[in-house]
C-alpha cells in the first residue's frame, strides 16, 4: 500500500479542523449580520407562539453567554448532530439532509457514468488526429461544452423532452411505483429497484435521471474532450510508446492501454475537482428544473422558510463532501500512480 | 559595501518590467489566431454593450425592471419587429432587460475578479515569505474557503443579509480568493527559493520591498492569465446562483435572473430562457477562449506542434 497511516491521521485531523472552521464561519455568519440572530435562528417566525420560539432559539444558541462559549456549543452541537429540527420539514436537519444526499449522489454518479468515457475517448481522438479537422472540431466543442450554463441547457432539454411527449419530472413516477409495491432501501433508486427486481421501475427511473444528467454531464465532458487531449498527446511522444511501436505492438494497444493508463492519474485529478463542481450544477438543475428531490430543493426551501438550521446544515455536509472528494481522489491517485505516495 | 550589492542588484530590480514588455509584445503574435480574435471580439462587444447599454436600448426603464402600465396588454409577446427578443412575463421588452444584463455581468466580473485577486495575491505571497505558523494558518483558511462552494455561502449570506449585489459578490469572492491564494502560493514559493530573493534578504531590503518587487513581479503574470480564464467561470457561477434566486433581487436586469423568469413559461414563451441563456454563453466563451490562448502561448509544453507519427 502506497498509503501511510501516518497521512490518513493527519488528513482526518484535517478534515476535522476544516469542518469546525467551516462551522465556525457559519455560526458567525448568524451572529455578525444585522438583527436579532435568535429571530433570524427560529425562522422570523409570526403568530401567537412567535415569542415563545425565539426564546427558545435564543436558549439554544446561548446567546446570553459570552461569545466563545457560544462558538464552542454550537460547535460541539453540529458535531452531535443536534442543531435542531428543520423549520421546513420539522425533522433533524442532517436526516433530511442525507435523505436528499442520496438522491443528487445517484445523478453525480449517473452523469460521471456518461461524461468519463464519452470525455476520454473524444479527447483521446482528438490526441491522435492533433491539428487536423477532427481535433478542431472536439476541441470548439469542448470548449463550448464548458462554458454553457448547466440549467440553460436542462430547461431546453426538459422542453423537448416535453414535447416530444415524455414527462422526465421528478425521480420515479409515483404511479408506477406504488403499483408494484416499490420500496426504496437504500435511497439510491437504481440500484434498490434492481435489489427488487423492479425492472418496470428501474427504466422509469432510468428514463427520469438521463435528461438532467445529461444537462450536468456537459461541464465535465467539455473539460475532459480538452484536457485528455493535452495530456495524451505528452503521453504518446514518450519514449515508451515509441519503444512498443518498435516492438510491433498494434497501434490500438498502445493507445487504449499504455497511452491511457500514463494519463489515467492526471485525468483522475481533474475528475475529482469537477465532481466536487459538479455538486452546484446539479443543485441548480435537479429540483428548479427537473423536480428532482436532491439538495436542490433543499436550497429552495430553505430559502423560501428563511430556514438557517437547514442551510447551515448544508454548508457543513457539502463541506464535508469537499473535502471527502478530494481525500479519495489523493488516495486513488497514489493507488494508481507509482510516483505517487502518501 | 552595501552601495556595491545595490549596484548588483539593479538590474535585477528592474528585471521585473521585462514581463510586461513580453505580453505587449506578444498581443501582435495572438492576433493572428482565430480563437483569441473570436474570443476578443466577444469580449469588447460585452464590454461596450456594458457602457453604453442604457443608451442604445429602446426602453431603458423596463430594462432596469420598471413594469409600465401599459405593459400588461403585451405580456409573452414572441419576438418581432417593435420588441426584437419579445416581451416577458410582465410585458416588459426583453431586448433591453437582457442587453442591460450586460453591465451587471461585467459589473460582477470585474469586481469579483478584482477583489478575489487582491486577497489572493496578498494572503499567497505571506504564506511563501513567512513560512511557519503563517504558512500552516495561511494554507488552512484557503482550505476552509476552498471547501464551501459559492452557492451555498450564497444561501447563507442571502438568509442573513437579504437579496442584492453585496451579496453575491461577498459570497463569490469568500469562496474565489482561496484559488488565487493557491496559484500564488504555488508560484511565489518557488520564486523565494531563488538565488536573487536570498540576495535581496541578505542584502537587506526589506521584506515588504522583497514581496512587491521580486516575488509579486514574477507571480503576477500566470496568476493574471488564469484571472483571466476565470471569467466565465465566474459569470457562469454569479448567475447560478441568481438564477437559484440566491443574489440578486427579482426584476434585476441579470441574465440568471431573466432566465428564472422565464423557466415556468418555457412551453408558452421559450424566447425568455433562449436569449439570456445565449449571451451567458457567449460571454463565458469569449473569455474563456481569451484566456486559453494567453495561457497556451505562456506554457510552451502546450504551443508545441506535432504529428502522431505511427
Amino acid at each position: 500500500m502506497p498509503i501511510s497511516l501516518n497521512y490518513l491521521l493527519k488528513r482526518t485531523a484535517w478534515i476535522f479542523l476544516v469542518v469546525v472552521g467551516v462551522v465556525i464561519f457559519s455560526y458567525m455568519a448568524i451572529i455578525l449580520s444585522p438583527g436579532d440572530p435568535a429571530v433570524k435562528w427560529a425562522g422570523n417566525p409570526r403568530g401567537p407562539n412567535a415569542s415563545l420560539a425565539i426564546e427558545l432559539a435564543r436558549r439554544e444558541l446561548g446567546l446570553d453567554k459570552p461569545l466563545f462559549i457560544q462558538v464552542i456549543k454550537f460547535v460541539a452541537d453540529v458535531f452531535t448532530g443536534n442543531i435542531g429540527l428543520s423549520i421546513a420539514y420539522k425533522i433533524p436537519v442532517f436526516d433530511v439532509i442525507m435523505r436528499r444526499l442520496v438522491a443528487t449522489l445517484e445523478l453525480l454518479f449517473v452523469t460521471y457514468l456518461i461524461a468519463i468515457p464519452l470525455g476520454v475517448f473524444l479527447g483521446i481522438r482528438s490526441a491522435i488526429h492533433r491539428n487536423g479537422r477532427l481535433d478542431t472540431v472536439l476541441q470548439s466543442l469542448g470548449t463550448v461544452l464548458a462554458n454553457t450554463p448547466t440549467f440553460w441547457l436542462g430547461a431546453w432539454l426538459f422542453l423537448t423532452l416535453v414535447l416530444l411527449g415524455a414527462y422526465p419530472y421528478g425521480r420515479v413516477d409515483p404511479k408506477i411505483a406504488t403499483s408494484t409495491g416499490f420500496h426504496p432501501i437504500t435511497g439510491f433508486y437504481l440500484i434498490d429497484s434492481l435489489i427488487e427486481g423492479n425492472l418496470l421501475v428501474f427504466t422509469n427511473v432510468l428514463s427520469k435521471i438521463i435528461p438532467p444528467a445529461i444537462a450536468i454531464s456537459i461541464y465535465p465532458l467539455g473539460v475532459l474532450i480538452r484536457l485528455t487531449r493535452a495530456l495524451a498527446s505528452d503521453a504518446l511522444l514518450e519514449d515508451y510508446i515509441r519503444a512498443s511501436v518498435a516492438w510491433g505492438v498494434s497501434r490500438s494497444v498502445i493507445i487504449w492501454r499504455y497511452a491511457l493508463k500514463a494519463i489515467t492519474p492526471g485525468l483522475v485529478q481533474v475528475i475529482g475537482l469537477a465532481f466536487a463542481y459538479s455538486l452546484v450544477d446539479a443543485m441548480a438543475v435537479e429540483y428548479v428544473v427537473f423536480g428532482r428531490e436532491g439538495l436542490g430543493s433543499l436550497l429552495v426551501d430553505s430559502l423560501n422558510y428563511s430556514d438557517f438550521r437547514l442551510a447551515v446544515g448544508l454548508v457543513i455536509v457539502v463541506a464535508v463532501f469537499y473535502l471527502l472528494v478530494n481525500t479519495l481522489t489523493d488516495i486513488i491517485q497514489a493507488l494508481i500512480d507509482p510516483k505517487v505516495r502518501l | 559595501m552595501s552601495t556595491s550589492i545595490k549596484e548588483f542588484m539593479k538590474p535585477l530590480e528592474s528585471s521585473g518590467k521585462r514581463l510586461y514588455g513580453d505580453l505587449s509584445k506578444s498581443f501582435k503574435r495572438y492576433l493572428k489566431r482565430t480563437r483569441f480574435k473570436v474570443g476578443l471580439a466577444i469580449t469588447v462587444v460585452i464590454l461596450l454593450l456594458a457602457l453604453v447599454g442604457p443608451w442604445i436600448v429602446p426602453y431603458p426603464d423596463e430594462g432596469e425592471g420598471y413594469v409600465p402600465p401599459e405593459a400588461s396588454q403585451r405580456e409573452k409577446q414572441p419576438p418581432s419587429l417593435k420588441f426584437l427578443f419579445g416581451t416577458d412575463t410582465r410585458g416588459r421588452d426583453l431586448f433591453s432587460r437582457v442587453i442591460l444584463g450586460a453591465r451587471s455581468a461585467v459589473l460582477q466580473i470585474t469586481t469579483v475578479i478584482s477583489l478575489s485577486l487582491v486577497i489572493g495575491l496578498v494572503v499567497g505571497i505571506l504564506a511563501a515569505y513567512f513560512r511557519g505558523v503563517v504558512e500552516t494558518v495561511l494554507n488552512y483558511l484557503v482550505e476552509l474557503f476552498i471547501s464551501i462552494p459559492a452557492v451555498i455561502v450564497a444561501l447563507v449570506l442571502r438568509l442573513a443579509l437579504g437579496p442584492g449585489l453585496p451579496t453575491i459578490i461577498t459570497s463569490l469572492v469568500i469562496t474565489w480568493w482561496s484559488w488565487y491564494a493557491r496559484v500564488t502560493y504555488v508560484y511565489a514559493r518557488s520564486v523565494m527559493e531563488m538565488d536573487y530573493v536570498t540576495l535581496a534578504r541578505l542584502s537587506g531590503l526589506s521584506p515588504v520591498k522583497i514581496m512587491t518587487r521580486h516575488v509579486m513581479r514574477n507571480v503576477l503574470t500566470p496568476v493574471l492569465v488564469q484571472a483571466v480564464t476565470d471569467m466565465g467561470s465566474v459569470l457562469l457561477e454569479a448567475s447560478t446562483i441568481n438564477f437559484l434566486g440566491l443574489g440578486l433581487p427579482l426584476n434585476s436586469p441579470e441574465w440568471g435572473v431573466i432566465m428564472f423568469e422565464g423557466l415556468g413559461v418555457l412551453e408558452i414563451a421559450p424566447w425568455i430562457s433562449a436569449y439570456p441563456g445565449l449571451f451567458l454563453l457567449m460571454t463565458a466563451l469569449g473569455f474563456s477562449l481569451v484566456g486559453d490562448t494567453l495561457r497556451e502561448e505562456m506554457d510552451p509544453r502546450l504551443r508545441r506542434r506535432w504529428r502522431l507519427w505511427f
